[in-house]
């Protein structure tokens, strides 16, 4: 197993996570044995604990229909579906600043709004 | 054994070893030859910032060298004599890269009872990425006579030289005590303790 599989088999693991979500909550609880001078190892472990942890939160709250415990336990389907993830937050973050600017639009010039004020487009 | 054969190698060694837990436990990597342990560790504030004059004083000497050339004019060179076109290189992967995305797009949509599509997805998905890693290695090896790889590369060996050390009796001692030390000791050690470091370095630069 590569150090990148064996990276993220740790932080997708139930000690961690557990581990993980304690520290959180209580003080005290250590995940390494230094407190400081983290490695890149460690920085990359962190990095896939809450990308975990955040995973299997949208998991229990069946987020997305595409989103299983085979997905996460699988890297290339796992990297896919962030992928996809990210694809599907970045259209609806996009939707809601569109629908926001149209909201501040009506409510600047409530009574002079017309189709040429909103620019549906994005765009010049 | 060219350059690209040691770091393909130095990858596939560093990749099969089973650290486990020991891997981020702390941030130390242990690794054992011939019977012996040795660890490398992470560089405190103080050995950072002292590999850190030493390269910018290797770098005032390198500069005064006949040959010493930048990755710029290097990837120019290479272009001009035909050897290679880094910038076509950057190209090819960034068309991979496109086809990877528009893969995970696919494979992210299929349902986990759909075993076939995930399988044929996920082949190409695994054959790309080592389609882009087989380039980058390329890249690196071609251009790693230039002044900006040369630094690199001795700011990495200059950190493992100092936090390289050894376990004997119960004590971990440094394994050099100069450069010129590091330099003449056992290529098998020195690559083995450049690579773990360049593992425990990894994102931090």
């Amino acid at each position: 197993m590569s150090i990148d599989e064996t990276i993220r088999q740790l932080a997708r693991s139930t000690y961690y996570q557990n581990i993980y979500t304690s520290s959180k909550e209580m003080s005290g609880i250590q995940l390494f044995e230094n407190t400081s001078n983290f490695s890149g190892l460690q920085v990359l472990f962190l990095f896939w604990l809450q990308v975990y942890s955040n995973l299997y939160e949208e998991l229990s709250q069946k987020k997305w229909k595409y989103l299983d415990e085979k997905v996460i336990n699988n890297n290339v389907r796992c990297d896919a579906f962030l992928y996809w993830r990210k694809q599907q937050n970045d259209i609806e973050i996009e939707k809601q600043k569109r629908e926001q600017q149209v909201s501040n639009l009506k409510l600047k010039d409530k009574s002079n709004v017309s189709t040429f004020s909103v620019d549906f487009e994005g765009g010049t | 054994m060219e350059n690209k054969e040691i770091l393909t190698e130095s990858i596939s060694d560093i990749s099969k070893d089973d650290f486990n837990t020991a891997l981020i436990i702390d941030n130390k990597i242990c690794f054992v030859i011939e019977e012996s342990l040795y660890r490398v560790r992470m560089p405190n504030q103080g050995e950072q910032a002292f590999a850190e004059s030493k390269r910018n004083l290797a770098q005032l000497e390198y500069l005064k060298q006949p040959g010493c050339i930048t990755q710029k004019q290097l990837i120019q060179q290479l272009k001009e004599s035909g050897v290679l076109d880094v910038k076509k290189l950057e190209e090819n992967k960034e068309v991979l890269l496109k086809k990877l995305k528009q893969y995970w797009f696919m494979l992210a949509t299929k349902d986990s009872d759909n075993a076939d599509k995930i399988v044929e997805y996920t082949q190409f998905i695994v054959t790309t990425q080592d389609a882009l890693k087989e380039i980058s290695l390329e890249i690196a090896t071609t251009l790693s006579p230039c002044l900006e790889s040369r630094l690199e590369k001795f700011f990495v060996e200059f950190i493992t030289n100092l936090c390289t050390e050894k376990k004997e009796n119960d004590s971990w001692i440094p394994v050099w005590k100069t450069m010129d030390e590091f330099n003449k000791a056992d290529s098998e050690l020195t690559n083995k303790a450049v690579a773990n470091m360049t593992w425990l370095l990894l994102n931090r630069r």
